[in-house]
């Protein structure tokens, strides 16, 4: 058995007896269960996805919802790494917001929308808001992290050169914090993706991956959700694995990884 | 947000080592300016109501029981979901991180379930379970199933290979090595596993709540949001909030005790 298990071949094999199974009962079912209805048959969806890519619907909802994370992280972000930092190097600011900012994360991300729906109206501006507030508080905490514990021995050689705060700040602290800064953004990143889904499912506002599920839900159309979620699966592994190389691009002059 | 803020140990704030007062100065002074603010008439009261008026409806709500019934609705689709998701994830974990067999078998289709977020996986859920306890109890279970799962593969995968051929030589029975050598080396990540499980659980019961219930925390909220009684989407934030944060803090205090051992 450990001998076939070592060939690759086999493992990729084996591999796909799960899902092979899975698949069979579901097409089982789809066909002839007592459930079918709410079984799509495997031949419909595979339909279903030509159809929505022929059409651009699907690449029309997974622009929309990417655009909605990275402009999520993109405003997010930055304010993480802008507060992050200015909390890091400056105290005073540390202890009025940081209790603050605590409290605030203390709560489910998505449970902030019933809130920012009142304020804002329950369209894409209140969607957008809490995937920013989602992608916020990961780069913010890594951030202060980063830059608040930076090597001691670092800071007193730019003492010596005698570095006036700014280039403190670019020549030190900034490289310094940048692994932590990057490992925030990337889970930024898989944050606001996961909240873009999320506030498009709950408030099915606008376009996006989530509001065509939601949609499909209530016309019962379970080849259509089983299409989103694939496409989902599909972008989410992609985000990471783009992410990863980026981080070990921009970290190559660490010796070892992280 | 008050009680949510003022329950937060100055050790768990960014900042560190600051005495209790001067901890306590920065929340309570947010808080009075919060109150200013709104009796200022900066805000208009359809925007924003003082702390005061979220203390009145939360004191309102606990009174006529609404209170405790939701946050006793969510705590139960939570600890099942979580207790039958977590059990799923350890047993799976630890199949697939023993038998090499069981993980060129499981591993592909479990790492592929995984890319897709739990909450995605709610629409289809609908259309299967249809939008009541059974829903709630799966998707918490789902949210929990996973992180556990991982952090068990990891944990007992890092066991070293040394300590079961020490136990081979000793002829340990099956149970001892279980009870005796798996169990407590890979206790630290399958106790972090739980904690993020927990953490992971909860957010997504929220949000299902929101989306589709007849009670919980998010239902609160979410029929607050329709009837625009800003206090009482308030009150479900500041409530949410104090429930995250103790379910954290219990979960890191019973992971600090576990593995008191380990700084021994």
């Amino acid at each position: 058995m450990s001998a076939l298990l070592s060939q690759r071949w086999a493992r990729v094999a084996i591999g796909l007896v799960v899902p092979a199974l899975f698949l069979g009962w579901w097409q089982a079912q789809a066909t002839g269960g007592a459930s079918a209805l709410a079984f799509a048959p495997l031949d419909s969806i595979a339909a279903t996805f030509v159809e929505l890519a022929g059409n651009g619907s699907l690449l029309a909802d997974m622009l929309a919802t990417l655009s909605r994370s990275l402009s999520g992280l993109l405003v997010g972000g930055t304010l993480g790494i802008a507060i992050g930092v200015a909390m890091a190097v400056w105290r005073p600011l540390d202890r009025v917001l940081g209790p603050a900012l605590q409290a605030i994360r203390q709560v489910p991300m998505i449970g902030w929308l019933p809130l920012v729906g009142l304020w804002f109206g329950t369209g894409q501006g209140a969607e957008l808001i809490v995937v920013c507030l989602s992608a916020f508080f990961p780069v913010l905490l890594s951030t202060y992290e980063g830059v608040a514990h930076v090597e001691r021995r670092y800071l007193e050689v730019g003492r010596i050169y005698g570095f006036t705060p700014l280039q403190r700040f670019r020549l030190i602290l900034f490289p310094a914090a940048m692994p932590l800064i990057l490992t925030g953004m990337t889970q930024g990143l898989a944050f606001a993706w996961i909240a873009s889904i999320a506030t498009e499912i709950v408030m099915g506002a606008g376009s996006g991956l989530g509001v065509t599920m939601q949609l499909a839900q209530t016309q019962q159309r379970m080849d259509v959700i089983l299409v989103a979620i694939i496409v989902t699966a599909a972008i989410g592994f992609a985000i990471n694995h783009l992410f990863l190389r980026l981080r070990r691009h921009l970290l190559r002059w660490q010796a070892a990884p992280l | 947000m008050a009680s949510a803020a003022l329950s937060i140990p100055p050790s768990v704030g960014t900042g560190n080592g600051r005495p209790l007062l001067s901890a306590l100065l920065a929340p309570v002074g947010l808080i009075a300016l919060w109150q200013v603010a709104c009796l200022s008439g900066v805000f208009p009261s359809q925007v924003l109501v003082p702390p005061s008026d979220v203390a009145r409806a939360l004191w309102s709500l606990a009174e006529s029981g609404d209170l405790q019934r939701h946050v006793g609705e969510s705590m139960f689709r939570l600890g099942v979901g979580f207790v039958i998701g977590s059990v799923a994830g350890l047993v799976f974990g630890a199949t697939i991180a023993l038998s090499r067999l069981a993980e060129a078998a499981l591993a592909p289709f479990f790492l592929a379930l995984w890319q897709v977020p739990v909450i995605a996986f709610v629409p289809m859920l609908v259309i299967f379970l249809g939008i009541d306890e059974r829903f709630k109890i799966v998707i918490v279970a789902l949210a929990a199933f996973f992180p556990v799962a991982l952090a068990t593969f990891d944990g007992v995968r890092g066991v070293p290979k040394r300590w079961f051929e020490v136990a081979r030589v000793y002829r340990t029975r099956l149970p001892d090595l279980v009870w005796r050598i798996l169990l407590p080396a890979a206790l630290p990540a399958v106790l972090t596993g739980l904690r993020v499980a927990l953490t992971r659980a909860w957010i997504v019961l929220v949000a299902a709540e929101l989306l589709a219930a007849d009670s919980g925390i998010g239902q609160m909220m979410e029929m607050g949001r329709q009837m625009f009684r800003i206090d009482v989407v308030l009150a479900g934030v500041v409530v949410s909030g104090v429930i995250g944060f103790a379910l954290d803090a219990a979960a890191k205090a019973v992971e600090r005790r576990a593995t008191r051992w380990r700084r021994a």
